[in-house]
């Protein structure tokens, strides 16, 4: 099959793949990157676990080409904050108990970032972090903790935000 | 014993695995890659049976790209399996429901290994398929293993032509409670095939050392098992499999029993490089090992204060095409149906019945819910029936410490009535129904804590810190931090101190394995009896280095004190290292179960169960009465966990194992039509979403148990066994409709509403 020049960022990071047209951005992520962080499950859009942010916005990389990328940058859970230096979602999901068997948690912490980062300054109720979050599932937790930790990593960045600022 | 001054169990500590799974780090069995590997595939059966005449994969061999096609005609000739072995890796004369395994492809890419799989030329021959258990059960029905009888079996099992288990337990004069008795209710239930629903796939990928030694690296639940099972399969000794779980994203029993492991391996075989195979959503929901669909009868007979006389109850579970775990689940079947209740007549029996569907297997509790529902839906029909309150019906048959068990077992440590009454409490129950359209609903039950026997190795690392190496996996319960606090507690460490290996078969001690309730219970005990072991290696090499009696040594914050020495842990393992060796220990567990009566048992796997644990569930809930969908104020649990290990954890354990009951309860269903499945998608295949969730309210009973670590029971499975009941009772007490059949969806509601309103 033909291949053809991709330029893509990811993390941060620039990286020119030869890539097959049929190719998404999870095979690119997972295979062709080794960033396994990012999920692989259903492939049709459903399940949520391969969430990424494409240019800040929370996508099912499963159902994305990686053609569709060219020059966009890529947020994976590898690029939002390693163990060593959690980012105050990652750090929180781990302090409330969100985290059981972990295979939906780097997707669901994605969805929750692009979520908080649509609602800078926000707290947002239990609703509304359920309204956000539907498009991942977790057969483990019940979402309650999910939710909880949520909520405390947004009262977290806001305060950080506001420091920053100050 | 001594215990930490600052306690490491009982705290809300986070898992040790936490961060790294947060962060992306954590290796599942879906990550695992190695360098030139190919990529398998597998043909599966678009009819649900027929004779297989001809295969040819010719064509598909010859595709670029192709590097092995195998059918069975390049495996040896063996049946394996569970408790029944009639498993064959592929279709050989007979195929026997859709999603059969008929041959399997490596290529170098997945598209190139599912363009191979189409141009596989199948030619066949139907056959008279059965997809009903009940119509199996007639003598004339088409008999779906012609050659049962030379099937090997383990010993307990009674099998019958379809019947591929047969469980019973029997005691006092049931007819003769039924005519004495005041009133006798008789009533059926249906629940469906339910898919345990882990988000990570099943996978394996398989690397042969030349044609000798087979590394499976998998996501199994039971790599000891997996082992077992390719041993059989390939015909090897088992020590010439090496089975590693680098992580495993849920399994919640639908991992027990071997998945893709064994075509990895073939495939890898064949063409002389590493194979990887992960299942797709299709694969999961027509060929996994999901909950068996079961038909219960339950006769009950009462007297006019509602105590039980006898019950007269059947559970016929549908194991599909082969028997998987269905034996094993009828029997465990019984005990639930017996109920946490007194009853001195009972005559229960379990049928496992071979189908034309897909294989079923262990899914979490994996009969509780279907037999709760029918022992506690019936509970609120005859408290209703008799006018008395089901809270109190329930309150004057439940058993107390020193009753005996179904199987003539002495029952301690029993707390049913506790939990019903902080549940009970907890939910309002003194206002049932609060407005109209809505209600509220209680169940309770009772659960093993499987037995089986674990080991654990510990060694002191140079750096102070203990490792663990146990053979049992990691699910993402939180089990093994559970089993870590409690080695960090007997060993005066913090919890940070303990590095948890990852499970290979090659260098961890045998265990169990991870089901049943049983892994902090089990491991836990392991740990502790290794940590005694460890403690006095650690003593005796002390002593000698500094000519101190070891009875005059004491280990406290993470040091060796002896007299006025206080010795860093890495200054022992430096020590050790440079004089002993270093120091490792072994410990191990076994929990036996209770005396019973054998005489009320037959063909029973566990006839009496270790250290059970007693729970309850109420749920607050109403009903719209216009298009029958239901919303879920509150829903509460008090469960007996005998000692809470991790709060955080067991709290996890119960929402999530809410969810899967209420997903049970409201709306999964593998749905069948013609021996095919209607909705194998995630699309179609509905699992609870954080909309359909309720906040579910944890009350921790804490009752000691006898054999469990610091007095714990076994805790992962039971949440799942009460939510269809709980919501059932919820329902008729909010509409005063009983809906027998599982998932309670929106349309059977509205459709027994309008019923009910159009008689008279």
């Amino acid at each position: 099959m033909t291949r053809s020049v991709l330029a893509l960022s990811v993390n941060g990071e620039q990286h020119e793949l030869l890539i097959e047209p049929h190719w998404t951005l999870l095979h690119v992520l997972r295979t062709e990157l080794g960033l396994t962080g990012t999920k692989e499950n259903c492939l049709e859009g459903e399940c949520g676990v391969c969430t990424v942010l494409l240019d800040g916005k929370a996508v099912n990389s499963c159902i994305v080409l990686a053609d569709q990328c060219r020059g966009r940058e890529v947020l994976t859970i590898e690029g939002l904050g390693g163990p060593e230096r959690l980012h105050p979602l990652q750090r929180a999901f781990a302090e409330h108990g969100a985290v059981q068997c972990g295979y939906c948690i780097p997707g669901m912490i994605l969805t929750a970032k692009s979520f908080l980062d649509e609602h800078p300054g926000e707290i947002p109720s239990e609703d509304e972090i359920r309204e956000a979050i539907c498009g991942t599932l977790c057969r483990c937790t019940g979402y309650q903790k999910i939710i909880d930790a949520i909520a405390a990593a947004a009262v977290r960045m806001n305060e950080q935000t506001r420091h920053a600022a100050q | 014993m001594l215990r930490n001054e600052h306690p490491v169990t009982g705290r809300r500590l986070p898992r040790l695995d936490g961060a790294a799974k947060a962060s992306g780090r954590h290796v599942y069995g879906a990550d695992f890659a190695l360098p030139g590997m190919l990529y398998g595939k597998i043909l599966r059966s678009r009819v649900p049976r027929a004779r297989l005449v001809r295969i040819d994969t010719h064509r598909a061999a010859a595709l670029p790209g192709v590097r092995a096609v195998i059918t069975a005609a390049d495996v040896p000739k063996v049946r394996y399996g569970n408790a029944v072995k009639d498993l064959t890796v592929f279709a050989t004369d007979q195929i026997r429901f859709v999603g059969h395994p008929l041959a399997a492809v490596a290529a170098t890419t997945p598209e190139i290994a599912e363009q191979a799989l189409a141009m596989i030329e199948v030619e066949l021959e139907p056959l008279e398929p059965v997809y009903d258990p009940e119509r199996a059960l007639e003598t004339d029905a088409p008999l779906l293993h012609p050659d049962w009888q030379s099937y090997a079996v383990l010993p307990f099992i009674a099998r019958q032509g379809n019947v591929a288990g047969r469980s019973r337990i029997r005691h006092g004069d049931v007819d003769a409670a039924f005519a004495r008795a005041y009133r006798v209710y008789e009533n059926r239930f249906t629940t469906p095939l339910q898919h345990a629903g882990y988000t990570e796939p099943r996978a394996a990928t398989a690397a042969w050392d030349g044609n000798a030694t087979l590394t499976v690296w998998s996501n199994a639940q039971l790599p000891f098992e997996v082992q077992a099972m390719l041993s059989d399969i390939l015909q090897l000794p088992s020590s010439q499999i090496r089975v590693v779980v680098p992580g495993i994203g849920g399994g919640f029993g639908g991992k027990l029993r071997i998945g893709v492991e064994h075509f990895a391996a073939l495939l890898a075989r064949a063409c002389g490089r590493p194979v990887k195979i992960i299942t797709t959503s299709e694969e999961e929901l027509i060929a996994a090992h999901p909950r068996q669909p079961a038909i219960i009868t339950l006769k009950t007979g009462v007297a006019r204060d509602g105590k039980i006389l006898a019950r007269d109850g059947r559970v016929l579970v549908d194991c599909g095409a082969y028997a998987g775990s269905g034996p094993l689940v009828g029997a465990v079947a019984l005990q639930v149906l017996a109920g946490p209740y007194r009853a001195s007549n009972l005559r229960l029996e379990s049928l496992a019945v071979y189908t034309n569907k897909v294989p079923s297997g262990s899914f979490r509790a994996p009969s509780g819910p279907m037999a709760n529902l029918a022992v506690e839906c019936q509970m609120d029909m005859i408290a209703e029936d008799l006018g008395i309150d089901p809270l109190e019906l329930r309150l004057r048959n439940v058993v107390h410490e020193g009753d005996l068990g179904p199987a003539g077992e002495v029952l301690k440590s029993v707390s049913v009535e506790e939990c019903l009454r902080r549940a009970a409490d907890a939910i309002g129950w003194h206002d049932r129904r609060p407005a109209p359209g809505r209600g509220k609903g209680i169940a309770c039950s009772w659960w093993m804590t499987t037995g089986g026997s674990s080991g654990v190795y510990l060694k002191l690392n140079a750096d102070g810190s203990v490792s663990l190496t146990s053979g049992a996996v990691e699910l993402g319960t939180g089990a093994l931090t559970g089993a870590a606090q409690i080695l960090a507690e007997e060993l005066a460490l913090d919890l940070e101190d303990i590095r948890i290996a990852t499970v290979d078969t090659q260098n961890a001690p045998y265990d169990y394995g991870a089901q049943g309730s049983r892994t902090a219970f089990s491991v836990g005990n392991a740990c502790r009896a290794a940590a005694e072991i460890l403690r006095r290696q650690i003593f005796a090499v002390v002593a000698k280095h500094l000519e101190i009696p070891a009875d005059e040594i004491l280990l406290r914050e993470k040091c060796v004190v002896a007299r006025n020495h206080r010795l860093p842990l890495a200054e022992v393992a430096r020590i050790a290292q440079l004089g002993a060796g270093g120091l490792i220990a072994h410990g191990t567990a076994i929990s036996p179960p209770p005396a019973h009566d054998p005489g009320r048992v037959e063909n029973h796997p566990l006839p009496a169960w270790n250290t059970p644990s007693f729970h309850a569930h109420a749920a607050d809930l109403s009903v719209d009465r216009e298009t029958g969908e239901i919303t879920i104020h509150r829903y509460v649990v008090a469960q007996d966990v005998g000692y809470a290990i991790n709060p955080t954890y067991i709290e996890g354990q119960i929402e999530g194992g809410v969810s899967q009951g209420l997903g049970q309860a409201l709306s999964e269903e593998i749905v069948y039509e013609d021996g095919r499945v209607l909705n194998a998608s995630l699309t179609d295949y509905k699992m609870p979403t954080s909309l359909d969730m309720p906040r579910v309210e944890s009350i921790l009973v804490e009752c000691p148990s006898q054999h469990g670590p610091y007095g714990a029971k076994g805790v992962g499975e039971p949440p799942c066994i009460e939510p269809p009941a709980t919501i059932a009772n919820a329902i008729a007490a909010a509409t005063g409709l009983w809906i027998t059949s599982l998932p309670i969806t929106a349309e059977k509601i509205l459709l027994g509403l309008e019923g009910s309103e159009q008689k008279p």
